[in-house]
C-alpha cells in the first residue's frame, strides 16, 4: 500500500517537492491530511497553493464568487434570524434516530480485548476458552485475520498503526475482538482471553523521549521518540534583538479528552457487495474514504449514514479507527450486522485527545510598552502515534500582535501514551494560553494596564510573514466591548487587594485570541433542488454533529434564492450515496465549507430560474401581443416572487416559472475557496473570580466573551456556541485531565467521575456573549465559523484573574486546587 | 459483567440464611450503584475480591425501608433512600448534619437510588482500587500504587499498607452523632456504635468495616442529641455534582454559656482509610471558649497528618475547614 507521511507533507517543502502523482492521489484520501485541512487550514495553504493541480483541486474561478455581496443586515430576510434547529425537537425528546439506539435483526455486539501494556510485544493470543462460551460467535486476532487485510494500517507512520499489532505502542491497542449474541457475553468473553506479552521500555514522559539518549521505537532519523521537528520560523533578528525587560516563562497544558455524550458506536452490515455503516462521525465522507481504503474497495461501495442526530464529536470522529475496520470485518464474516459500542473508558483511552503541551516562552518588551522580541519553542505530546500539533500553535504567536523580532519552534513528540488529534480545534487554545499568559506576565512586569497593552501592541494589517491581509479585523472592537461590559477600568485593581470575605479575593483577568478557524476550505460544495411547485430541498454531504449547521445551511438557501425559510428542507441526516464530499464538520470550517457550497448551488438555481423568468416574461408578453425585452441580469427573487428590478410589480411566481420548464431545477456549487486572505477568528473573553486562599478554590463568578463572527447568520446558534465552548474550556481550566500512572502508563481516570467534567453548578450563571458583526469578504454573507474559537481564551483570562486575586501566577493547566494552594505558598 | 445470581429475598432472615448457604460469593446489594455500575461493570476483583456468583437483593424487604423519629432518637432502615432522608422533616429538625451530608452526596438521580446501608458501605473510590489492571492489596494483590503513584485524593492520616480514604459522607456524619448500626446475621442481631464499625488497612485491608460476609446492616439509630447541640456539616469537592470529598467535616457539640465547648464529635472525612474521629481537636478544645481557641486546636490536625508525595494541600485544606466548619456551628 502506498501511504504519504501528511504531517511531512506540510512540514518538510523537500519532501513534498519529492511526492509522485501516486503520492498525491493517496494524500487526498487520506485522513490524516483530511484532518490536517481541517485543523490547520494555514499549514496547509501553502503546499494546496503549490501542488493545487496534483490534489485535485478545482480551478479558481476567473470571476469571483457569485454576487456575495457582505450585504446589509437591514437587507436580509432570513439571515440574522434566530431560528431553532430543524432537528431540535428529535435532540431535545430523544425521539431523533441515535446511532447508539439503533438495533437490527440477528446483529451480533462486539467487545475488544486490549492492551494493558505501553509498550510490548504480543506473543500469543489464545482464544479457546472464549471460543466454548455460548453466545460467542466470531472473534477476530492476529492469528486469523484474513490474509487481505493483514497490510492494511492506518494514519501516519513510522511505527505503524495495523489491524493488530505484534508490536503494541500503546495501553489500550486492540488485541482481539469478539463477536457475540449480545454485549453482556462479548464482554464475558474478552476475559476469557489469554494473552501473553513481552513488555517493553515504554517512553510515557514527553520530555523523557526528547532527551538525545532516549530509546528509539523504530528507526528514527531524530532523537529518541521525537516524530519531527519543524523548521522554525524566524522574523527579524530574534537572536540579536535587546529589550528592557525580559519575560521568561514554562506554560503547560495536560491532556484533555471531549467527552461526547454519546460514545463512539456504529452499526455495520454488507448488503451483497456493498458495506453500509451507520456511524457516529463527522464527516461521513471521510468515514467513506477510510473504510473504502482500508477494505480496498471502491468509494461507492461503501455508504455511510451519520444519522443527523449524534452526541456530538468536537474533533475526533473526523475519520475511522481500528474498532470501525475490524466490525467491517466482522460483519463479512459472520454475514450478520455488527453493533459495536465503545465503552466510555475506551472512549477515553483509545481514541484521540487535545495533548499535552509544553512552551518555553521568552518575551522581551519596552518599559514603553512596545514588543521588541519573542523566542516561543512548543512541545506537544503525540502519543502513541505519528501526528503533530505543535506548529499548530504558531498562529496567534505569529500573528495577534506586532512582533518585529520573533524565532517559533516546534517539537512533536511521541509516547507510549494518550494520541493526540483535534479537540474543538487542536492546538490553538494551547497557542493562546501561552502568548497571552507571557503577555499578561510582561504588562505586570512593566505596571501596565493589561488591556492598554494588547491594545497598543495589536496587528490589525495581516500575516506580517506572508503578507496576507486580514479581512476587516474586529478584535479591536472585540477587546474594547468585552472590556466595557465587564467595567474593566472601575474594577481592574492592583493584585491582592481585594479581600471580599475573610482570605477571599477578588479578581479580575483578560485575554485576547486569534485562530484560523471558521475560515473555510475545499472541498465546499452541495446542492440545491426547485421542485416545481416551489418547494426548494437542500442536499449538503456536511454533517451536523450539534451546532446547527443543516439549519443555517437552509436559512443560507433561503436568502440566496430569495425564497421563504418556510419553503425549504434539508434533511438532518447524510447518506453518502446521495451527496458529494463538502469536507468535515470540524476546524470550525462548516458555515464557509459547507455553507459555501450551499450558498452557491442556491446562486446557480437562482440563475437558472433567472433565465426562464425572463423567457418566460418575454413569452407571455407575446401572448399578450406586447413587445418586451428582458435579460435575468434585470430580474432578481425575492419572497419567492420574480420581478423586474426597474418595476417590482411586475412579477412573476417561482412556481409558474419551474413548472413552466417542465423539470426540477437542479443548482450545484462550482467553487475554489481565494486564498487571498488571513482567514483570522477574532475573540476577547473577560473573567472576574473569587479566590479561597484557605482551600484553594478558584470561583468563576462572571465571564465576558466577545467574538467577532463576520455576521452571525443565526444569532442564537451564535450565542449557544459562544457559551458552550466556554463551559467546556471551564473544564479544562479547573478540572479536565487525563491521567496515567507513571509506573504502569494505565490510565487512572477514564470515566466521568474522576476526570470530572464540569456539572451545572461548576458554571457561573453569568456568561454573557457579544457578537461583533464586522463582515469578512471571503466569507458567506460575510461570516466566518465561531465552533472552536470560544475554548482558548477562558484559561489565560481566568489565570489573569487568579494572579490579580491572589498575586499568583497559574501557569500550567488545569489550575487544579493543588497548585493554586502551592503557588500561594510562595506568595504568602 | 460477569453472570450472577439474584435473590430476592421477602425478610431479613431469608436474606441471612441465602448468603449463609452461598458463602463468601454472594453479595448484599442496596441500590447498587456502586456494586453492580461500579465493582461488576469494571471487574474490579482480584484474589482477596472474587466478583460475587450471587446478589441478595435488600429492596425486597419492606421492613428495611423507613425513618422512625421519637424521644430516644431516629432509626433509620438501611434500605431507605438518600432522598427520602434528605427530604425527611423530623431528621432535619434534630439531626440537620445527616440531613446536609446525605444531601451532598452525588446527584439526585443517585440519591435516589442509593440507600443509606449502600451508602455506608460502598467500596473505596481509590483510583489504583477501581482499575482492573491494579493488582493491589486492597484486591488481595500485594502492592500499593499509591506510594510512588499519583495520590492527590488519598489518605493522609492513618494510611498503611493502603491508602484509601472512606468514601461515606453518611459514615462521617453518623459517627459525629455518635450512632449505631444495627446488623442481622446467622447468629442473631447484634448493635455496633460507629465508633467501632470502621477498621482500617491495618486490621484488614481487604475490608472497611466489620461486616461480615454473612451479614446485613438493617438499620441505623442516631441518638436524640443533648439540647442545644451545634451541628454542622462541609464537604469540600472539586465539582459540585457527583464527587466525593476532598475533604469532609462532621462536628456535632455543645458549648456552655460562657460559649466554652462542653462536649461532642469532631469527625472528618476524605482524610483516612475510615471516618476519621479528630480527637486531638476535641481535647483541644475541651473547656476552652470556642470561637478563640478553634484557630490553635484546627492547627492539631497537622501533628496527626502524614502526606504523601501529592496530597500535602489535604493538610491545608483540613485545617481551615475544622476552623470554618466549627465557627460556622456557632453561628
Amino acid at each position: 500500500m502506498l501511504t504519504v507521511d501528511a504531517l511531512r507533507v506540510v512540514q518538510d517543502p523537500k519532501y513534498a517537492a519529492s511526492l509522485t502523482e501516486a503520492h498525491w492521489h493517496a494524500l487526498i484520501g487520506d485522513p490524516v491530511w483530511s484532518e490536517l485541512v481541517a485543523e490547520y487550514p494555514e499549514m496547509v495553504a501553502p503546499v494546496q497553493d503549490l501542488y493545487a493541480a496534483q490534489l485535485g483541486m478545482p480551478l479558481a474561478k476567473a470571476e469571483p464568487a457569485a454576487d456575495n455581496p457582505p450585504g446589509k443586515s437591514d437587507q436580509f430576510k432570513v439571515i440574522g434570524k434566530s431560528i431553532p434547529r430543524v432537528q431540535g425537537l428529535g435532540v431535545v425528546t430523544n425521539l431523533g434516530q441515535y446511532v447508539e439506539n439503533m438495533r437490527m435483526p440477528g446483529m451480533l455486539f462486539t467487545r475488544t480485548l486490549r492492551s494493558s501494556h505501553p509498550h510490548a510485544k504480543v506473543k500469543s493470543v489464545d482464544t479457546r476458552k472464549a471460543e466454548a462460551l455460548a453466545g460467542v460467535v466470531a472473534i477476530l486476532h492476529r492469528g486469523n485475520l484474513p490474509a487481505e487485510y493483514r497490510n492494511v494500517k492506518l494514519g501516519s507512520s513510522p511505527p505503524d498503526r495495523y489491524l493488530f499489532n505484534e508490536e503494541v505502542f500503546e495501553v489500550g491497542a486492540p488485541i482481539a475482538v469478539v463477536a457475540a449474541e449480545n454485549e453482556h457475553i462479548a464482554d464475558q468473553a474478552i476475559h476469557l482471553i489469554d494473552v501473553e506479552y513481552e513488555p517493553l521500555p515504554a517512553t510515557l514522559d514527553m520530555m523523557e523521549g526528547y532527551q538525545p539518549n532516549a530509546l528509539k521505537q523504530w528507526d528514527n532519523k531524530e532523537n529518541g521518540t521525537i516524530v519531527a521537528i519543524t523548521p522554525p520560523l524566524v522574523r527579524g533578528n530574534p537572536d540579536g534583538a535587546r529589550a528592557d525587560v525580559v519575560i521568561d516563562a514554562v506554560l503547560t497544558r495536560a491532556t484533555e479528552q471531549h467527552m461526547a455524550l454519546e460514545v463512539t458506536n456504529s452499526l455495520m452490515y454488507w448488503d451483497q457487495d456493498r458495506l453500509i455503516v451507520y456511524y457516529t462521525c463527522q464527516h461521513a465522507h471521510g468515514t467513506r474514504a477510510g473504510l473504502a481504503q482500508a477494505l480496498k474497495l471502491p468509494a461507492n461501495r461503501v455508504r455511510v449514514i451519520q444519522t443527523g442526530y449524534m452526541g456530538s464529536g468536537y474533533g475526533y470522529r473526523s475519520g475511522i479507527d481500528l474498532a470501525e475496520v475490524h466490525s467491517a470485518i466482522l460483519a463479512k464474516i459472520t454475514g450478520r450486522p455488527i453493533k459495536t459500542m465503545y465503552t466510555r473508558a475506551e472512549d477515553f483511552i483509545t481514541r484521540t485527545h487535545r495533548p499535552e503541551f509544553r512552551n518555553e516562552m521568552k518575551l522581551g518588551v519596552n518599559r514603553d510598552g512596545t514588543l521588541q522580541f519573542g523566542h516561543f519553542r512548543v512541545f506537544a505530546n503525540a502519543g502513541a502515534h505519528r501526528s503533530g500539533a505543535a506548529n499548530g500553535s504558531w498562529f496567534n504567536m505569529q500573528n495577534q500582535y506586532k512582533i518585529p523580532n520573533l524565532k517559533l519552534e516546534a517539537i512533536d513528540v511521541f509516547t507510549n501514551s494518550f494520541k493526540s488529534g483535534p479537540y474543538r480545534c487542536v492546538s490553538h487554545p494551547n497557542g493562546t494560553f501561552a502568548l497571552e499568559m507571557i503577555m499578561e506576565k510582561a504588562a505586570a512586569a512593566i505596571g501596565a494596564d493589561p488591556v492598554e497593552f494588547r491594545l497598543k501592541n495589536l496587528n490589525e494589517v495581516g500575516n506580517p510573514d506572508t503578507k496576507k491581509p486580514f479581512s476587516n479585523p474586529g478584535i479591536r472592537e472585540c477587546i474594547t466591548a468585552a472590556a466595557e461590559r465587564i467595567g474593566w477600568k472601575e474594577k481592574w485593581h492592583k493584585p491582592r487587594v481585594k479581600e471580599v470575605r475573610p482570605g477571599v479575593f477578588h479578581g479580575i483577568g483578560f485575554a485576547a485570541h486569534a485562530c484560523s478557524h471558521g475560515a473555510g476550505t475545499d472541498p465546499a460544495t452541495g446542492q440545491v433542488i426547485v421542485n416545481t411547485d416551489g418547494s426548494v430541498q437542500c442536499v449538503s454531504g456536511c454533517t451536523d454533529i450539534g451546532p446547527g449547521q443543516r439549519t443555517q445551511m437552509a436559512m443560507i438557501v433561503a436568502e440566496a434564492l430569495g425564497v421563504p425559510y418556510t419553503s425549504v428542507t434539508i434533511t438532518a441526516y447524510v447518506d453518502t450515496d446521495n451527496t458529494t464530499d463538502t469536507a468535515g464538520t470540524n476546524g470550525s470550517r462548516q458555515t464557509n465549507t459547507g455553507g459555501r457550497g450551499m450558498y452557491e448551488a442556491a446562486m446557480d438555481a437562482k440563475r437558472q430560474i433567472l433565465k426562464l423568468a425572463a423567457d418566460k416574461f418575454i413569452a407571455d408578453a407575446k401572448r399578450r401581443n406586447e413587445e418586451l425585452q428582458v435579460t435575468p441580469e434585470q430580474l432578481d427573487i425575492t419572497d419567492g416572487r420574480i420581478f423586474t428590478k426597474s418595476d417590482p410589480s411586475k412579477k412573476l411566481a417561482l412556481e409558474s416559472v419551474v413548472q413552466g420548464s417542465g423539470l426540477s431545477i437542479l443548482g450545484r456549487s462550482i467553487y475554489r475557496q481565494d486564498t487571498k486572505w488571513e482567514r483570522t477568528a477574532w475573540a476577547a473573553h473577560a473573567a472576574e473570580v473569587e479566590v479561597d486562599t484557605g482551600t484553594g478554590t478558584v470561583q468563576l463568578t462572571r465571564l465576558v466573551a466577545a467574538h467577532d463572527v463576520g455576521r452571525a447568520l443565526n444569532p442564537f446558534a451564535v450565542e449557544q456556541q459562544i457559551e458552550g465552548g466556554v463551559v467546556m474550556a471551564l473544564g479544562a481550566v479547573f478540572m479536565e485531565e487525563l491521567l496515567k500512572d507513571t509506573a504502569t502508563g494505565l490510565t487512572l481516570n477514564p470515566n466521568m467521575l474522576d476526570y470530572r467534567p464540569p456539572s451545572i453548578l461548576d458554571v457561573p450563571e453569568n456568561i454573557e456573549t457579544i457578537i461583533i458583526e464586522k463582515p469578512k469578504e471571503y466569507g458567506v454573507f460575510g461570516a466566518h465559523g465561531i465552533g472552536e474559537p470560544p475554548m482558548a481564551p477562558p484559561a489565560p483570562a481566568i489565570a489573569a484573574a487568579v494572579y490579580n486575586a491572589v498575586g499568583a501566577w497559574i501557569d500550567s493547566m488545569p489550575m487544579t486546587r493543588e497548585k493554586v494552594l502551592a503557588a500561594l505558598r510562595n506568595v504568602r | 459483567m460477569k453472570n450472577f445470581e439474584l435473590y430476592e429475598p421477602s425478610n431479613v432472615r431469608e436474606a441471612v440464611a441465602t448468603l449463609v448457604k452461598i458463602g463468601p460469593k454472594a453479595k448484599v446489594i442496596g441500590g447498587g450503584s456502586d456494586l453492580v455500575a461500579g465493582v461488576m461493570k469494571d471487574w474490579v476483583q482480584g484474589n482477596g475480591m472474587p466478583l460475587p456468583d450471587a446478589l441478595v437483593d435488600l429492596s425486597t424487604i419492606p421492613q428495611l425501608k423507613g425513618i422512625k423519629v421519637d424521644k430516644t432518637g431516629a432509626t433509620i432502615g438501611a434500605m431507605t433512600t438518600l432522598t427520602e432522608i434528605v427530604e425527611s422533616k423530623d431528621l432535619q429538625k434534630q439531626f440537620s448534619l445527616l440531613t446536609q451530608a446525605a444531601h451532598s452526596v452525588a446527584s439526585p438521580l443517585i440519591r435516589n437510588f442509593g440507600t443509606l446501608g449502600g451508602n455506608i458501605n460502598q467500596r473505596p473510590r481509590c483510583w489504583f482500587y477501581r482499575g482492573a489492571e491494579f493488582n493491589c492489596y486492597k484486591k488481595g494483590g500485594d502492592f500499593c500504587y499509591s506510594v510512588g503513584g499519583d495520590n492527590r485524593y488519598h489518605a493522609i492520616i492513618g494510611g498503611e499498607l493502603c491508602y484509601i480514604v472512606h468514601p461515606s459522607d453518611t459514615a462521617t456524619a453518623l459517627l459525629a452523632l455518635n450512632a449505631q448500626a444495627k446488623i442481622a446475621g446467622p447468629r442473631g442481631d447484634r448493635t455496633v456504635p460507629f465508633d467501632q464499625y470502621f477498621i482500617g488497612p491495618r486490621e484488614d485491608v481487604l475490608r472497611e468495616n466489620i461486616l461480615k460476609a454473612d451479614e446485613v446492616m438493617t438499620e441505623v439509630f442516631i441518638p436524640t442529641p443533648a439540647p442545644g447541640t451545634k451541628q454542622a456539616w462541609s464537604k469540600l469537592k472539586n465539582r459540585q455534582v457527583y464527587d466525593f470529598a476532598i475533604v469532609s467535616v462532621a462536628a456535632a457539640f455543645t458549648t456552655d454559656a460562657s460559649g466554652n465547648w462542653a462536649d461532642g464529635r469532631v469527625v472528618l472525612g476524605g482524610v483516612a482509610p475510615v471516618p476519621y474521629r479528630a480527637t486531638n481537636i476535641e481535647n483541644q478544645l475541651k473547656g476552652k471558649n470556642v470561637k478563640n481557641s478553634i484557630k490553635q486546636a484546627a492547627a492539631t490536625i497537622r501533628t496527626a497528618a502524614r502526606p504523601m508525595s501529592m496530597n500535602a494541600y489535604k493538610v491545608d485544606v483540613a485545617q481551615t475547614m475544622v476552623e470554618r466548619t466549627i465557627l460556622g456551628a456557632l453561628g
